[in-house]
């Protein structure tokens, strides 16, 4: 305390540095609001409150007492707040607590450059939440004014210009930036650390059971599922688009959940189906499981197919996960179920039967002996009851809900009728279960990808036939044909569609200049997750070894070197051209030559020495007879500096300045 | 206060003809030369300086401690170029009117008549400058920079030619009030005088006292002379490589740290312009790289001040540090 009193004007920190440094901390704080508990901000203005208040002189700096408290607090703070132990949130908010508190208390410069550091690192944990496009440009912007305060801390106190800071700091970045791209090509992807490791609460998307209701509150979100993009086009067809995740197949509480993982491996019979290849880049789900287009052909190293053809990957996908896959939509699985596995797939717990349904379905059943004429029948009593499709269904009660929506309510969406499918089927013991996925998608004109986003969730039976396998059946498609060929806003009433979000196409459509801006802004987007986000150790090690070959470290190691010195000597070349303009004077020329010669030669010319005096001092020192050098330091200035002499003495000059030039190099021998 | 009529045009001895050729320009400048030279004694560089100072048409600021000669410089040079001439001694209580003149009543006609003050000279010696208030050195500033005053409202042409020579001491002196960024920066050159060195000293003991000299000085230039001179100034040329190094200078002193700020352009236009008087004194149609260095620090030393320096007037280490940075091709 006492040797921060006694420190001199030179330690402390500079007017305009504090002020950008609260500016920065305010920027780098802001977006962490998403994702940390609110009483971390509240206090993190507070403490930007206190420190203006500390300026102003009107407060003091807090006491040794009141620093330990608000440590201890904000430590335990953190602690009651973070709901899952020491999760990723926990520690940021320490960070950014330590951060605030280092502002309130921070004296003299060399805290300020602490502060700093922990804004950049701030700003480093903010991708551990978000990697959009427009968090990396707001953090870009953040990263300026950071660096802006750090330039203003070596400005003069005399000097209080923030913008020109903020201007140095802009250069300073950008001449960073293509070393930044080098590095971020060739920098290897160490896997444990490039691991994104548990994201916010903040991924959405299909969960691990499904109630009937569940998907109706996913369409009310219009974030983005996934991007598709085709190796050759978009197939047309939109009902050919559904996109298979998770299988529920264990009813358990009048809920479905997806069951563990059966024993061996898939069994597929491709017949001489044709095969679509493709590319997804699926946001965070913090699940693990992919989608895709059934079935599939070929998979990603990373995920693995299982029998009943969910694709896992080992981990929870936590930020975008970039994968190819092929799929052939004709091609038949599962043909022969074992015993077990037909157990499984028509098992009812006791306590979730409904038994006007049993009734009802066996009674169908007799009539129509065949699993696809039930089937067909199932869906014929759909079509011609008064059956309704809306996103808002009356409520059900917990027990028995299949028998009062078949029987009494009659609408739901669409896992409403695919549970009472799946459970009709089961109660008259065909092998059926629920599948959830994404059905359709959104065409992006402007580069050809598909957009599947979160209100496009739907479940569908599945449904085993004998001899050909597991089957796909839409009960939905029978009561709202639209939802099945269309997408879901085509089979809403007007008063549902007022429930989706503003901003999507579905809502806007696509003709509006409105809806062609956000058909743009998704194309940026893609292109940011396909080439940025997207691009992951696997995808960097393809890119590579187009360009290297094999790809040996010290191979790796040297390209990056060689790039990294290319853009700092391009950089520096920049500058040195930018404080140097070449001179266009022949005269000025030949005098430069001379002079950087004579400088290899040993003779180098004295900081604010004039043409005739370099001239005389060489020209003597060689042994040049006095005259002699009498006569060329005239010609020199008369060439140099009278404006009418110029021309005539110009071609004498260069060549005496070539004669002392070779009498310089054999003085010099 | 003291005011003192110290002369008026005295008739000069030698008239140089409206169309006169360079050698008699340069003939007059080297009589100017060597009769200053004869009353200051062993400071012939200082002389060159204010000399160029006044062909320039710049008003000159020479400052050193008191008893270097200040007082003597200037009165030898108003005498020597043969122009009128009023001594302003400036102290703490002079006020502007005794500088500009003042409007008494006149019995006789019953109007005020303004009586013209001892600013109305072509050369006007402010002794001691910055012994007087803010307000008083202010009255000189109007006058220093457009030649003309304003009394009550109406402006008033001054003579012409019109050149201010200031004497100050130094600013760590007591009893000073230190000139202000903007009063400094019309003064064209500030100069010190120096100790002597022992030679021109011993000479002085032995009774070459200026002080006696200077009633003998005999003009040796007349208003004509003078303009002759001062055009001669103006055909100096200037090559496209010295205006680049001028730039360079001037460019050094805008930016970097340790310039509070960097020169105006009126500043870069008096370093040329001295520049090229420094040419003419040293017999050169055209200027070089040594005559900008010549008088880079009389012109430029008072418009700078260190970044760190609160008080001012530490421009000398400045203008070293110019020489020895700045590329000069």
């Amino acid at each position: 305390m006492a040797a921060e009193d006694r420190a001199g004007i030179g330690s402390q920190i500079p007017r305009n540095a504090l002020a950008l440094l609260m500016v920065a901390q305010a920027a780098v704080v802001l977006p962490h609001a998403m994702q940390l508990s609110p009483w971390i901000i509240i206090v993190c203005f507070v403490c930007g409150c206190w420190r203006t208040l500390v300026y102003q002189g009107r407060w003091d700096f807090p006491s040794r007492i009141i620093k330990a408290a608000l440590v201890v607090s904000g430590s335990i703070g953190v602690i009651l707040s973070s709901s899952n132990g020491f999760s990723l949130e926990a520690f940021v908010s320490l960070l950014v607590l330590a951060f605030a508190f280092k502002l309130v208390e921070m004296k003299s410069r060399r805290d300020a450059y602490v502060v700093i550091f922990l804004a950049y690192f701030v700003v480093a944990t903010e991708f551990l939440f978000e990697q959009g496009l427009f968090v990396a440009l707001y953090e870009f912007l953040a990263v300026i004014i950071v660096t802006a305060a750090m330039v203003g801390l070596n400005q003069m106190h005399t000097r209080v210009r923030p913008m020109a800071s903020v201007r140095l700091a802009t250069s300073l970045l950008l001449q960073a930036l293509p070393l930044t791209v080098v590095l971020f090509l060739f920098f290897p992807r160490v896997m444990p650390l490039w691991n994104v490791p548990v994201p916010g609460n903040n991924a959405i998307g299909l969960q691990e059971e499904v109630s009937p209701g569940d998907l109706a509150e996913l369409t009310q979100s219009d974030s983005v599922a996934f991007r598709v993009v085709f190796d050759d086009g978009t197939p047309v067809l939109y009902k050919q688009l559904y996109w298979r995740g998770v299988v529920y197949n264990v009813l358990e509480d009048g809920r479905w959940k997806a069951g563990d993982v059966p024993p061996g491996q898939p069994r597929i019979r491709m017949g001489a189906s044709r095969q679509l290849g493709y590319e997804v880049l699926l946001e965070p789900t913090a699940q693990n499981w992919l989608y895709g287009l059934a079935v599939p052909a070929q998979l990603d190293a990373r995920a693995k197919l299982t029998p009943d053809l969910r694709m896992l990957t080992r981990d929870p996908i936590l930020s975008v996960f970039r994968y190819r896959m092929a799929s052939a939509p004709g091609a038949d699985f599962g043909v022969r179920l074992t015993e077990p596995e037909a157990q499984h797939e028509t098992y009812i717990p006791e306590d979730s039967r409904n038994p006007r349904m049993d009734g009802y379905a066996r009674k169908l059943y007799l009539s129509n002996p065949d699993t696809e004429r039930f089937a067909e029948a199932l869906l014929s009593r759909i079509r011609s009851q008064p059956y309704h499709y809306t996103l808002n269904p009356p409520a059900l009660p917990r027990s028995g809900y299949i028998d009062s929506f078949w029987f009494d309510t009659q609408s739901g969406f669409c896992s409403h009728y695919a549970s009472a499918f799946v459970y009709a089927m089961r109660s008259v013991g065909i092998p059926a279960r629920m599948v959830g996925g994404y059905l359709g998608g959104e065409l992006n004109p402007l580069s050809g990808h598909l957009v599947v986003r979160q209100y496009d969730a739907h479940a569908w039976a599945e449904v085993w036939v004998k001899g050909k396998g597991w089957r796909r059946y839409d009960p939905t498609g029978a009561v709202a044909p639209e939802r099945v060929e269309q997408g879901l806003a085509a089979a809403l009433s007007s008063q549902d569609r007022q429930s989706l979000s503003a901003l999507t196409n579905a809502r806007m459509g696509d003709t509006s200049m409105l809806g062609r801006m956000l058909y743009m802004f998704d194309s940026v987007e893609h292109n940011w997750n396909m080439f940025v986000v997207g691009f992951d150790g696997g995808v960097q090690e393809k890119f590579l070894s187009r360009w290297l070959g094999e790809l040996t470290p010290a191979r790796v190691g040297l390209v990056m070197l060689a790039l990294g010195a290319l853009c700092l000597a391009l950089t520096a070349l920049l500058l040195f051209f930018r404080r140097r303009p070449k001179s266009r004077d022949p005269v000025v020329r030949a005098y430069r030559r001379f002079v950087a010669r004579a400088s290899r030669l040993g003779f180098a010319q004295e900081p604010g020495e004039t043409p005739g005096a370099f001239v005389a001092r060489v020209g003597e020192s060689v042994g040049v007879e006095p005259d002699q050098v009498q006569a060329l330091t005239t010609s020199l200035e008369e060439a140099l500096y009278n404006p009418e002499a110029r021309p005539k003495t110009a071609h004498e000059l260069s060549r005496g300045l070539r004669r002392l030039s070779v009498r310089l190099t054999f003085a010099a021998h | 206060m003291q005011l003192s009529k110290a002369g008026s045009p005295a008739s000069p001895n030698y008239t140089i003809t409206p169309e006169a050729s360079r050698t008699q320009v340069m003939d007059a400048i080297s009589r100017v030369r060597s009769s200053l030279d004869g009353v200051l004694l062993g400071k012939s560089g200082q002389v060159q300086l204010a000399l160029a100072c006044l062909f320039a048409r710049g008003h000159l600021l020479i400052e050193d401690l008191p008893g270097m000669g200040k007082t003597l410089l200037s009165q030898a040079l108003a005498r020597v170029l043969g122009l009128s001439y009023n001594r302003v001694q400036f102290t703490s209580d002079v006020l502007p009117s005794d500088i500009i003149g003042t409007s008494i009543f006149d019995r006789e006609t019953g109007t005020l008549k303004f009586m013209r003050g001892p600013l109305f000279a072509q050369v006007v010696l402010a002794d001691e400058i910055n012994r007087a208030t803010p307000k008083s050195q202010s009255a000189l500033l109007e006058a220093m920079e457009e030649r003309q005053v304003s009394v009550e409202g109406q402006p008033l042409e001054l003579p012409e030619p019109f050149f201010v020579i200031a004497t100050q001491n130094p600013v760590t002196q007591s009893g000073t009030f230190p000139l202000p960024e903007s009063q400094l920066d019309r003064f064209l050159m500030r100069i010190a005088l120096g100790y002597p060195d022992p030679d021109a000293e011993r000479e002085l003991l032995r009774g070459g006292d200026g002080r006696r000299k200077l009633a003998d000085l005999e003009p040796q230039l007349d208003l004509n002379g003078l303009k002759q001179v001062q055009s001669a100034v103006d055909a100096v040329k200037v090559a496209d490589p010295l205006i680049d190094y001028v730039q360079r200078l001037v460019g050094y002193t805008r930016q970097g740290g340790e310039f509070a700020y960097g020169l105006s352009p009126r500043g870069t236009l008096a370093l040329l312009q001295a520049a090229r008087a420094w040419a003419l004194l040293q017999d050169r149609r055209h200027v070089v790289p040594e005559d900008v260095q010549a008088v880079l620090g009389p012109v430029v030393e008072h418009r700078l001040r260190e970044s760190a320096d609160f008080s001012g007037h530490g421009g000398g280490a400045l203008v070293q540090k110019l020489l020895s940075n700045v590329d000069v091709v």
